[in-house]
């Protein structure tokens, strides 16, 4: 007993100790980049032994609430902060990479083809008003599968917490469907249409566990959960852009739609990408935000949290290939990778 | 619960020969007087601190918490405010919580629906029919029961019962039973009230069986001899003279059972469906309950710069204080009446 208590304090010494020499970073919110942000932070600190990033997911809303109470040096965040949000302060929103967002269904039968589904049919199936896969709507925009769409009822899955995911499919449906709109609108937690057999799942994890369990679903999941909802054997369906093309989610339509909207984006990059113009444009595309306070604790802190950032959007960087590809983010446009970077300059002490 | 004063002081005494010379029954007493003192306190505070805490909310939103089924936090995104009782909150919002509080209820509801009848079926069983070797077996196994973290339910839930509610169960009922009231209509997807409530009634049960195995353990055993001896068989003597004479016990247990089910919060956010402005049509739809949608929603309510979203979250959490306080009170004094009858 000696001996254990012994150790414990001399183990708690050694780390007090050695926290002390070096910065200590705290990245907490989205459970979307997490996964990406542990792969940034063990790369990271293997070339800079002194900066100590601790990452926590926690969700978009807490990461930006931390950040704006200061317990958190970056907050990561699905969405972008409101007008209303800033009031409280002024806050940075970094980009830090590209995500999308699959439309993913169970339907025995056609989940190996893939149906087309546009914003104004998938907005009436979340609105009760679409109830059958053999809906005429849907029918219309799948000439080829008509006679494969089963007279089953459709469950429409969504998030019952607060989510990035539902802000950008949520935006989906207000940009593309007027109805949508005026009515429930967008947001990181919405209120749904009351649809007798619609579903709430909790997380993406839920979500795609829902999507598999329950036949005739249909679900909205990010791109970084790809392999699970692969390994679920989950269809996932071409959606009609604002030129009027079914695109699938692909590195190139992402990219396609990242990079016309590169050029809309304003300095403070707060800016949707959902809907972008572009015959190729995949239509639920967003940028993964760092939320940062401008004016941090000490220069040391600011100095080491700008030296990881810069590295983080760089495309030899965090932005490579080797970190990006495991969990199917895209790496920022060039234009954009210039706007962050001035965005990174202005965080002070 | 089981602590036994008896021993504890036995123990204390030859050790602390301090407490010996000043009396370990006052000190005893004392002690245990400021630690009931304290919690009484902590609740009394936890209850003020919430009402403070959510009275923006109050005011904003008034008795439509209890009426209105529409929740929505308000359109982020936009410039505009509402403005109500001189409370501020985003363009939009309406923080109506008549479908948590029926998801709440209703759940409880058929949770004891399920567990009163197996309950009291287990608790008889082994006060007079299980062996006394295996009792301790027993007792252990309803006991371990009540000490699963409701997470592990809920994992149970999704996993096994959720699917087989949702493939079997739902599609079989809805097809040959579902003439029947409530049991009609879209089998959904497994997840709803049936999966919440079959889940509580599992976490409800040990509390049950256990208030109701010590209330009739409590009871004379002459009653049931004394039944039997007059000719009576042994489920006559339990249905005609013993359980009409613990029925304020029963009663007592199946409120203490109740207010856990009410406040359970894990277990049924997993499996619940997460309904929001729609009540079940059918034992198969989606429900939520208070506990499960605080949960739920605290993470949207944080992006709320008025701050009125959280603040109406703490007040459906001060209505399900206030509606397990009550349920538990109640149980309390029914248990007190059973104790002092059980004396006379």
């Amino acid at each position: 007993m000696r001996k254990f208590s012994l150790a414990a304090i001399a183990l708690i010494l050694v780390s007090a100790c050695s926290g002390s020499s070096g910065t200590k970073l705290l990245e907490t919110g989205s459970s979307l980049v997490y996964p990406l942000m542990n792969g940034w932070v063990a790369a990271y600190q293997k070339t800079h032994p002194t900066i100590q990033i601790t990452t926590q997911s926690t969700g978009s809303g807490t990461g930006i609430a931390q950040a704006v109470s200061g317990v958190a040096q970056i907050g990561a965040s699905d969405a972008y902060m409101s007008d209303g949000q800033l009031v409280q302060g002024k806050m940075l929103n970094i980009p830090l990479a590209i995500s999308a967002q699959q439309i993913n269904y169970n339907i025995p039968g056609l989940n190996t083809s893939h149906l087309n589904l546009s914003g104004p049919v998938l907005a009436g199936i979340y609105s009760g008003t679409i109830k059958m896969w053999d809906d005429a709507q849907i029918k219309a925009l799948n000439a080829a599968l008509a006679a494969k769409l089963p007279h089953e009822t459709i469950i429409p899955v969504h998030r019952t917490d607060g989510s990035g995911d539902t802000f950008i499919f949520s935006q989906y449906l207000a940009f593309s469907t007027p109805s949508w709109k005026n009515g429930p609108g967008f947001g990181t937690s919405i209120s749904w249409p009351p649809v007798p057999t619609a579903v709430g799942a909790n997380g993406n994890p839920g979500m795609v566990q829902t999507c598999q369990n329950t036949k005739y679903s249909i679900a909205y999941i990010g791109v970084s959960f790809l392999n699970q909802t692969n390994s679920a054997g989950l269809g996932f369906a071409a959606l009609q852009n604002r030129a009027g093309a079914f695109v699938l989610p692909t590195d190139a339509t992402i990219s396609a739609a990242a990079n016309i909207m590169s050029a809309k984006t304003p300095a403070d990059e707060r800016i949707s990408l959902i809907f972008a113009p572009g015959a190729n444009s995949y239509p639920i595309v967003n940028y993964e935000y760092a939320i940062v306070n401008p004016k941090q604790a000490n220069a040391q802190v600011a100095s080491d949290l700008t030296t990881f950032l810069n590295w983080a959007i760089d495309p030899t960087g965090g932005n490579s290939a080797t970190y990006l590809n495991p969990v199917h983010f895209i790496a920022l446009p060039a234009a954009i990778v210039a706007k962050s970077r001035a965005q990174i300059a202005s965080i002070k002490a | 619960m089981d602590l036994d004063l008896g021993r504890l002081g036995g123990t204390a005494r030859p050790r602390l020969p301090f407490l010996q010379r000043l009396g370990t029954q006052r000190v005893v007493r004392f002690l245990f007087a400021t630690a009931a003192g304290i919690s009484t306190l902590i609740i009394v505070l936890m209850l003020v601190f919430l009402a403070i805490y959510a009275l923006p909310a109050i005011r904003f939103n008034g008795i439509g918490i209890l009426t209105q089924s529409v929740w929505n936090i308000g359109d982020q995104y936009g410039s505009g405010h509402v403005v109500r009782s001189g409370i501020t909150a985003m363009q939009g919002a309406q923080f109506g919580g008549l479908v948590f509080v029926f998801g709440t209820v209703v759940t409880a509801f058929v949770a004891m629906i399920f567990a009163v009848p197996l309950s009291l079926l287990v608790a008889v069983a082994l006060v007079y029919r299980v062996p006394t070797r295996l009792r301790p077996l027993v007792n252990a196994i309803v006991e371990l029961m009540a000490g699963v973290p409701s997470v592990v339910y809920g994992l149970w839930g999704i996993v096994v019962l959720v699917p087989f509610i949702g493939q079997r169960v739902g599609p079989w009922t809805t097809a040959h039973l579902g003439f029947l009231p409530f049991l009609g209509g879209p089998a959904g997807s497994g997840n709803g009230l049936l999966a919440s409530s079959i889940l509580l009634s599992l976490m409800a049960m040990p509390f049950m069986v256990a208030t109701v195995r010590d209330v009739i353990l409590a009871q004379e055993k002459s009653i049931f001899e004394a039944s039997m001896a007059l000719g009576s068989t042994s489920w006559q003597a339990v249905t005609k003279a013993v359980m009409p004479s613990v029925v304020n016990g029963i009663f007592a247990a199946v409120l203490v059972a109740l207010g856990r089910a009410l406040g359970e919060t894990m277990a049924v956010l997993m499996v619940c469906g997460g309904a929001v402005g729609i009540f079940a049509q059918n034992i198969f739809q989606s429900v939520n309950t208070i506990a499960a949608v605080i949960v739920s929603q605290l993470e949207s309510a944080l992006t709320d710069p008025t701050g009125l979203a959280q603040r109406s979250l703490s007040e459906l959490a001060l209505l399900l204080f206030v509606i397990t306080l009550f349920v538990n009170i109640i149980a309390r004094v029914i248990l007190h009446g059973a104790d002092r009858s059980g004396e006379a």
